[in-house]
C-alpha cells in the first residue's frame, strides 16, 4: 500500500509540468478538451481529460467497462510506457467525443521479437484455437505495464509462479487442456513448484534470482517439452539449467562420463540415454541435494541404468543403511561425485585407485591404502571377480544350513517320536 | 499342587540346585545382549523389508541401533571374559583335574555324548530306549560350545567392522567385506539355533512346554531332575549328596517374574524368527 502511494506521488510529480502548462489554459473542462482535440494530436493530456476523470465516465458504460476506460495520467506515468502517447498504442481516429471503438492494440509494433516468439508458442496456438491462453495483456496488463524488475509487475520473478498459476493451477483450465495421462505433470507443476528448492527460495527466502517458470520455459517462446526447440527439451535443458548453474554445467560438460555420453548421444544397451539435469533432479520436484529424500532417491535413480552396481551396493553396510531410509552413509554421488563422475581408469576420477584414499577420507578421515581396498560393490555371488567373498559366503552358508538342518531334523524326529508314544499309550489304555 | 506352568517347577519337590547365581547372571546377560544384538543387527541383513525400517525406527534410527549394538557387544565380551576368567580360576583351584575336564560337571564332550546322540536317533526311530542324561546332555554342551564359537567368530568379525581404520593397518580392505559376510551369516546361524533349536530343546518340546525357568531361578523339582537328568539324580543319591543340594522353593515373585520374562523372551524370539523367515521367503538367500 505504502509502495503504491509512493508510486503515485512519483507519478504526480512527473505530471507536474504537464499540469502547469494545462493550468495556464482554461482548466480541466470540456472546452479545454475541445481545444486540444482541435490540434489533431492525441496526447496523454487530451485523452486524459475524459479518460482520467471518473466523474465524467459515470454512466457512460457498464461499471466494469467504466473502470477499464479510466486511465488516469498518474497510472500511465508510473509505467514503462510513461513516454508513450495514447495513440502510440491506440492508433486511428479517436477524435472528439463520443468516438467509436479503436483499432486493436498491437504490442508487436514495438516488441517485435517478443511478438515473433509468442506467435510460435503453445500459448499463441491455443489463442487461435479457443482463446484461453494468454496474450500480451494477460501477463503484462493493459495500461499498468511495469518492467520485470518492478515489484508490482505480475512478471516480477517473485510473482511469476502466481501469474502462471492463474491458469496452470486453475481446475477449469487444467480440466480443459491437461486431461490426458501424459499431462499428469502439467496438472501439478505449479503446485509442485512451490515445494521445490526453487519455489521455496522464492516463497520463503524471497529470493528474486531463484528460477521461476519463465527462467526454464522462456517467457514468450513457451514450447511443449517434446519440441526440440523447447528450452526444456532434453537437448536444450542442460544449457537452460546452465544459465544459472554455470559451474555445474562446466563440470558436467568437461569430461564427466555423463556429459560425454550426453554430447555424443550414446545409449546404454537397455536404450537409456545419458542423464541430463532433469533425469536426476526432475523438473518440478527438485529438492535440495542435502535432504534425506534426495539422498535415498538418487540411488534409485542411478540404479535405473547402473543395475549391477546398484544391487551389489545394497550388500554393503553403506547400501543397507541407505535402504533403511537413512542418509548418512555413502551414496553413489558421495564417492563418484554428483556431476564429475568418471570411469575408475580416468586419473581425474574420484574412484581412480590413486584418488581413493582422498575420496574415502571424506567420511573416514584416517583411511589408508589398505583401507581403500574395500570392495564398495563386492558381490559374493560373483565368483569370477570376488572369489574370496564367494568362498567365504559358501563356507558360512554351508555351515549354517548343515548345522540348522541337523538340529531341525533332530527336533522334528523328537516330536514325531513323542507323538507315536502318545498314540501308543492311549491305545494301551495308559493315556492321561 | 497342580502342574505349574514352568516345567522346572512341576511334580513333587523338594527343589534341587542346578545353576549357581553367577551362571544365572551370565545367562541373563546373554539374553539381554543377544536380543539387543539381533534386534539392531537383523534389519541390516534384510534392509529391503518393511519391518526392518520399522524396527530401526523403533530403536531410534540407525545410529541409535549402532550404539545399542555396540553396547550389547560390550556386554557379550563382558560375560565371555567373566566366564573364561572364572573358569580359569576353577581349573587352577581344582584338585582332581581329570574329573574336572571329563567328569559329569564338565562341558567337555566325552564318548558318552556321542553314544547319546546315536541312541537318541535310535530312539527317534523306535530302535532303542531313550538315552538317560547326567547333569549336562549333548544339547546343553552344544549350546555352550556354540556360544564360545559364536562369540569368537561374530565378536571377532564385529570388532573388525567396529574399528576398520585400526584393522586396516594389518588387514586389506576386502577383509571388511569378508567380515561382513561372516558376521551376518554366523549371526543368522546363532539366531536360528537359539530361537528355534535351543528354544525347542529347553522350553518348547512337549515334555517342557511352554517354559522352563530353571536357568532363571537356578533350581528345579526332584521330579524334573529325575526325568531330565536321571543319571545325575541317581549319582547324587548314591553318593548321598541330595541333601546338600536341596534348595528352598523359589519365592512366588521370583517364580512369576521368571515365567513372565521367559514367555516374553520366547515370544520375542519366535517373532524375530518369523520376520527372518518372511524375509527369506520374499528375498531368497543371498
Amino acid at each position: 500500500m505504502r509502495e503504491r502511494e509512493r508510486g503515485r506521488a512519483r507519478a504526480l510529480r512527473s505530471l507536474l509540468p504537464v499540469v502547469l502548462v494545462f493550468g495556464l489554459g482554461v482548466g480541466p473542462d470540456a472546452s479545454a478538451a475541445a481545444a486540444q482535440v482541435e490540434s489533431q494530436e492525441p496526447s496523454i493530456v487530451t485523452c486524459g481529460v475524459c479518460h482520467g476523470d471518473p466523474d465524467f465516465l459515470v454512466g457512460k458504460a457498464t461499471p466494469e467497462r467504466e473502470n477499464a476506460l479510466l486511465v488516469s495520467d498518474s497510472i500511465l506515468l508510473d509505467t514503462v510506457h510513461r513516454d508513450l502517447n495514447c495513440a502510440d498504442c491506440h492508433p486511428g481516429p479517436a477524435v472528439g467525443y463520443p468516438h467509436g471503438p479503436l483499432a486493436a492494440v498491437s504490442c508487436g509494433t514495438c516488441h517485435e521479437l517478443e511478438q515473433i516468439d509468442w506467435e510460435v508458442s503453445v500459448h499463441a496456438l491455443n489463442v487461435i484455437d479457443s482463446g484461453d491462453a494468454p496474450t500480451c495483456v494477460s501477463c503484462h496488463g493493459t495500461h499498468t505495464v511495469y518492467g520485470i524488475d518492478d515489484r508490482r509487475s505480475p512478471t516480477y520473478p517473485l510473482n511469476v509462479a502466481t501469474l502462471c498459476g492463474r491458469c496452470h493451477a486453475d481446475p477449469r483450465i487444467i480440466g480443459t487442456y491437461f486431461s490426458s495421462p501424459e499431462e499428469a505433470q502439467a496438472r501439478v507443476a505449479v503446485e509442485q513448484y512451490h515445494e521445490t528448492v526453487h519455489g521455496v527460495a522464492v516463497d520463503e527466502a524471497g529470493l528474486a534470482i531463484s528460477a521461476t517458470c519463465n527462467d526454464c520455459h522462456e517467457s514468450h517462446r513457451v514450447l511443449p517439452v517434446e519440441s526440440p526447440e523447447s528450452s526444456v527439451n532434453r537437448v536444450n535443458v542442460v544449457k537452460t539449467c546452465g544459465i544459472c548453474h554455470v559451474g555445474v554445467l562446466e563440470t558436467y560438460e568437461e569430461g564427466s562420463a555423463h556429459g560425454e555420453a550426453y554430447r555424443t548421444d550414446v545409449r546404454t544397451p537397455e536404450g537409456y540415454l545419458a542423464p541430463a539435469c532433469v533425469d536426476c533432479h526432475s523438473a518440478h520436484s527438485i529438492v535440495e541435494a542435502d535432504e534425506p529424500k534426495w539422498f535415498v532417491g538418487i540411488v534409485e535413480e542411478c540404479g535405473k541404468c547402473h543395475q549391477d552396481v546398484y544391487e551389489t551396493y545394497f550388500s554393503t553396510y553403506h547400501g543397507q543403511v541407505t535402504q533403511l531410509g537413512f542418509e548418512l552413509t555413502a551414496k553413489c554421488s558421495d564417492c563418484h561425485t554428483p556431476h564429475n563422475m568418471r570411469p575408475a581408469t580416468d586419473l581425474e576420477s574420484t574412484v581412480h585407485p590413486l584418488n581413493l584414499v582422498a575420496t574415502c577420507a571424506k567420511c573416514h578421515p584416517e583411511a589408508n591404502q589398505n583401507f581403500v581396498r574395500y570392495y564398495a560393490h563386492g558381490d559374493a555371488g560373483d565368483r569370477e571377480r570376488y572369489p574370496v567373498l564367494f568362498w567365504s559366503w559358501l563356507f558360512m552358508t554351508t555351515l549354517l544350513v548343515s548345522v540348522w538342518s541337523f538340529f531341525g531334523l533332530h527336533s522334528a524326529l523328537w516330536l514325531g517320536r513323542l507323538a507315536i508314544e502318545r498314540v501308543r499309550r492311549r491305545g494301551s489304555g495308559h493315556g492321561t | 499342587m497342580a502342574r505349574r506352568l514352568a516345567s522346572s517347577d512341576r511334580g513333587a519337590g523338594p527343589y534341587i540346585w542346578r545353576f549357581s547365581p553367577l551362571e544365572r547372571v551370565l545367562h541373563a546377560m546373554v539374553i539381554v545382549s543377544f536380543f539387543g544384538l539381533v534386534i539392531t543387527g537383523t534389519p541390516l541383513l534384510y534392509s529391503h523389508m518393511p519391518w526392518a525400517r520399522a524396527l530401526i525406527r523403533l530403536v531410534g534410527g540407525f545410529q541409535a541401533a549402532g550404539l545399542i549394538h555396540r553396547i550389547c557387544a560390550v556386554i557379550t565380551f563382558g560375560y565371555f571374559f567373566i566366564h573364561v576368567g572364572h573358569l580359569t580360576y576353577r581349573i587352577a583351584k581344582s584338585t582332581d583335574k581329570k574329573r574336572f575336564f571329563w567328569g559329569p560337571d564338565s562341558m567337555v564332550a566325552g564318548p558318552k555324548d556321542f553314544q547319546d546322540i546315536r541312541d537318541m536317533f535310535k530312539w527317534f526311530f523306535g530302535k532303542g530306549p531313550r538315552p538317560r542324561f547326567d547333569r549336562f546332555n549333548y544339547m546343553d554342551k552344544l549350546d555352550y560350545w556354540g556360544e564360545f564359537w559364536g562369540v569368537a567368530v561374530i565378536g571377532g568379525s564385529g570388532l573388525v567392522l567396529w574399528f576398520p581404520v585400526f584393522f586396516s593397518r594389518i588387514l586389506p580392505g576386502w577383509m571388511f567385506n569378508v567380515a561382513t559376510i561372516i558376521h551376518g551369516i554366523e549371526a543368522l546361524l546363532a539366531t536360528g539355533i537359539i530361537f528355534t533349536i535351543h528354544f525347542f530343546n529347553v522350553n518348547l518340546r512337549p515334555e517342557k512346554f511352554p517354559v522352563d525357568v530353571v536357568m532363571f531361578t537356578g533350581r528345579a523339582t526332584l521330579d524334573y531332575m529325575k526325568e531330565e537328568h536321571p543319571l545325575q539324580y541317581e549319582r547324587l543319591s548314591r553318593e548321598g549328596r541330595i541333601e546338600e543340594m536341596i534348595a528352598p522353593p523359589p519365592s512366588r515373585a521370583a517364580y512369576l517374574w521368571s515365567v513372565s520374562l521367559g514367555l516374553i523372551g520366547l515370544s520375542l524370539g519366535i517373532l524375530l524368527i518369523g520376520l527372518i523367515i518372511w524375509a527369506l521367503i520374499q528375498g531368497g538367500w543371498r
